[in-house]
């Protein structure tokens, strides 16, 4: 089993194939940017873009990812243009409190921004609502997505 | 398929508690760090500085609080002050990170260990330890108030959360790492319970198999453990389905009926004077009509970090055990450890990680000492991470608490106040410190923790403040702001309701009873920063105020509108907070605003279900937190007026979830008495 994971091919070894693709992530492959929170797809710190659309990595058998284009925090910046806008966003409006729930947010962001280029409040609050963070950082998720669309539409011009 | 029984004789039997004469627990030791300390904290070696962070890291952002105290006293830019969390291999011993203590007690010796090594820097000093006595704070450049604010730093860590790079317990790999779990009973750990049967030869044939541990040391208070050791993580999963183990529990009734019962604070006061006194003076008559009279609950709330707690441990050489941990208190962890293993303490090497959460819940030694059992076991590394449904029931959390409150007037000033309430315990806590001795430290210490907060901050002739103490069959503990919140919460409920009785505004009433002029001061600003308030059926603004600690003061507005069926939107939050001088204001930004969001769960959504003996909430669906789209814009106002610095990790806490029952009550005229707060009690009918 292969999967494609941040533009790479990654051997599975068959005692992880039975095993969710988080646990595949961070514990077999050291991709440990996603988190575990919950186990059953309700805090939203273990996401990852499959087909560059969000999912729980938590509940997808890694067996159902094989062959698909999978997207994790580590995967987002690049070596040529380093961090991605939403991660440098989150940098500037120092989002991070303890920070667990941060690459789930994040990751789920920047699939926002890929679908909508200018997001509203009301559109941020849609995608975001399945991702919980006990710190109190919502507001300042918010304006981080803000300012990496502005970043991403200056990048686009 | 066989199913594996073992000798059951007298568990029948097994009623209660530790008898006295057990041995002790482990109790946090709590040692004051000072200067001679604090050279430990700070190195020098060609050109490079690092610092020791002698604090747990738990998104309080202290390690970049105190990195910029280190530089802004050697005089480096803080880019060149490399922050490394310590083992406690490494450094003189700590105490816990907790009560909002970071900067108030550690950032003076730090400033003063590092004017010494500047000093001796200047003097062309670049080798062997430093001794120089320690500067007074006057002539630190770390406190000296600057003309302009200037931009906040790159976070500590920051890089590493936006990239996923590993910083957290359960993030840490080493070679030939297995993965563990301990069974326990669905029941509380504070009611006995055993494994009895289970499908021992179905586990083994589950792939990933590693190990079934059986150890009396894999008990978690009452609760007998079975522990599971497996080569996936997903492999714990299937091997704990089919063992599929029956379980001995008493549940002895309780659930949340009977917990409400034994909290009820009218039965404590019919049965006599509540034995633990907080405020006394004068004399408050007992018989004569009240003006206010009050009665309000608040339930179990979990702390519910988003990262449950973890360990990783592995045998190291000759020995040794090196053991990461996601800890408030480093140190605890290696001192349950080590004499629980019976090794030598200094044979317990603890590496402590950025904690994902903690809010005053990872402060005992549970998930810990699993991972060093088990990893005793299999003579291998294992990492054992809670389940959320292990967070929830194994875990303990914020008392629920049932409060009397009474209060009469004269001429629109308060005359007497009387608080009466019924807790459990919070600094003494169940999870750690078993019934025989909670008897003992009753009645000679009560529970500082629970009367945290209920000292008001009026001015009144005659008070009569008071709680008692009850054991709950479900563990209670520290939680954001000790009993501060929930008495904040309660106190604040009855002051606007005193402000009403006496045709007041709320505002102008608290102002002619507040003794502190920080405190008059920064109800002033949080007041003035509002915006006009919002108009429109069934709205309102809200206000609270209160002090944390004796050294930190915050006041809320809360403007809310409720909608026909009884939801409560929450439209605006603005807070006012003063903790003194602030090393990184923004930091301190960030906690205010996490304040008022709890403020905002305490208000609305904060509550653990209890039935069949524990505590029956066993994922977010049933206990839920806020979510982005219950968040109003949230305001803050920092006031720094050069005095002490003092903590803010928990100030705002004491009045946020009061200014919104505040802001309902103005919006509907209902007051809130139970929490959270139900929306069919404020349906339109």
């Amino acid at each position: 089993m292969e999967l494609d994971i941040n533009g790479q091919r990654q051997a599975i070894a068959p005692a992880w194939r039975d095993e969710r693709l988080l646990w595949v992530l961070r514990e077999h492959l050291g991709l440990v940017g996603s988190k575990h929170g919950c186990g059953v797809g309700q805090c939203g710190a273990c996401t990852v873009l499959v087909d560059g659309a969000p999912a729980r990595s938590c509940l997808l058998p890694v067996s159902a990812t094989a062959g698909r284009r999978i997207t994790t925090v580590e995967g987002l910046a690049s070596a040529d243009k380093g961090l991605h806008p939403v991660q440098q966003a989150w940098l500037d409006e120092r989002v991070p409190q303890c920070g667990y729930c941060q690459a789930g947010q994040i990751v789920a962001a920047a699939a926002l921004l890929h679908e909508h280029p200018l997001p509203s409040d009301a559109q941020i609050d849609a995608a975001l609502a399945g991702h919980l963070c006990r710190c109190g950082t919502q507001q300042r998720v918010r304006a981080a997505v803000h300012r990496a669309a502005r970043a991403l539409a200056r990048g686009a011009q | 398929m066989k199913r594996r029984g073992f000798l059951q004789a007298g568990t029948g039997l097994v009623v209660g508690f530790a008898l006295p004469g057990c041995t002790l627990p482990v109790f946090p030791k709590r040692p004051v760090s000072g200067y001679e300390d604090a050279l430990g904290w700070i190195h020098h070696e060609q050109g490079r500085f690092t610092l020791r962070l002698p604090r747990a890291e738990m998104g309080q952002q202290i390690a970049t609080a105190l990195r910029q105290v280190a530089a802004d006293e050697l005089g480096v830019n803080a880019r060149s002050v490399e922050v490394v969390l310590p083992t406690t291999g490494d450094t003189a011993r700590v105490r816990a990170t907790v009560g909002s203590e970071s900067v108030r007690d550690f950032a003076l010796p730090l400033a003063q260990a590092c004017a010494t090594l500047r000093e001796a820097l200047a003097r062309g000093d670049t080798q062997g330890q430093l001794e120089a006595e320690p500067l007074p704070a006057s002539s630190l450049r770390a406190f000296r108030r600057r003309p302009e604010p200037r931009a906040p730093l790159p976070l500590v860590h920051g890089h590493e959360i936006v990239t996923g790079a590993p910083l957290y317990v359960a993030d840490v790999r080493p070679p030939g790492l297995l993965f563990g779990r301990v069974l326990r009973a669905p029941t509380s750990p504070e009611l006995p319970s055993r494994p009895v049967e289970w499908n021992d030869d179905d586990a083994r044939a589950v792939p990933g198999f590693v190990a079934l541990v059986r150890d009396e040391r894999l008990r978690q208070a009452q609760a007998h453990g079975l522990g599971l050791v497996a080569r996936t993580p997903g492999a714990l999963d299937r091997i704990e389905a089919a063992l599929s183990v029956r379980w001995q529990s008493e549940i002895g009734g309780h659930d949340g009926a009977s917990v409400a019962r034994l909290l009820d604070v009218d039965t404590h006061r019919a049965r006599g004077r509540l034995p633990h006194e907080v405020l006394d003076e004068g004399r408050v008559d007992e018989g004569a009509a009240w003006d206010v009279d009050l009665r309000i609950d608040i339930p179990f709330a979990a702390h519910a970090a988003i990262e449950p707690r973890a360990a990783v441990a592995a045998p190291g050489a000759d020995g040794t055990l090196d053991l990461w941990v996601g800890s408030q208190d480093a140190w605890y962890q290696r001192d349950v450890v080590s004499q629980t293993l019976g090794l030598d303490a200094q044979r317990v090497r603890v590496h402590p990680c950025r904690v994902g959460g903690a809010f005053g819940g990872k402060t005992i030694c549970t998930v810990e000492l699993e991972a060093a059992l088990l990893c005793e076991a299999v003579r291998a590394p294992v990492k054992v991470q809670w389940t959320r449904t292990q967070e929830f029931r194994q875990g303990f959390h914020r008392p629920p608490s049932s409060h009397r409150l009474r209060a009469r007037l004269r001429e629109g000033r308060l005359v007497d106040w009387q608080h009466h309430f019924a807790s459990s315990h919070i600094l003494f806590t169940s999870a750690g410190v078993p019934a025989w001795l909670q008897r003992i430290t009753d009645t000679v210490a009560g529970d500082p923790g629970v009367a945290r907060g209920a000292a008001l901050p009026y001015r009144m002739p005659n008070t009569d403040v008071r709680f008692a103490l009850v054991r709950l069959p479900v563990f209670t503990g520290p939680w954001r702001g000790l009993g501060a919140g929930p008495n904040g919460l309660a106190i604040e409920s009855a002051i606007d309701e005193c402000a009403h009785a006496a045709g007041q505004d709320p505002v102008d009433f608290r102002l002619a009873h507040l003794t502190d002029p920080r405190l008059a001061r920064t109800l002033r600003a949080a007041v003035a920063a509002a915006p006009p308030a919002p108009g429109g059926p069934r709205s309102g603004r809200g206000v609270a105020c209160g002090t944390y600690k004796q050294h930190s003061h915050a006041a809320v507005v809360a403007d809310v509108q409720v909608a026909p069926d009884g939801t409560v939107r929450i439209t605006r939050l603005g807070c006012a907070h003063d903790s003194g001088h602030l090393i990184d204001p923004d930091t301190v930004r960030a906690q205010c605003e996490g304040n008022l969001v709890w403020g905002l769960g305490m208000a609305l959504s904060d509550a653990l279900e209890v039935a069949a003996g524990g505590v029956s909430s066993d994922s977010f669906a049933s206990a839920p937190i806020p979510r982005i789209h219950d968040l109003p814009p949230l305001d803050v106002v920092l006031i720094d007026e050069g005095e002490a610095p003092g903590g803010a990790g928990e100030t705002i806490i004491v009045a946020a979830a009061a200014a919104i029952a505040n802001a309902v009550r103005a919006a509907t005229g209902h007051r809130v008495t139970r929490f959270p707060i139900n929306p069919a009690v404020l349906a339109q009918t």
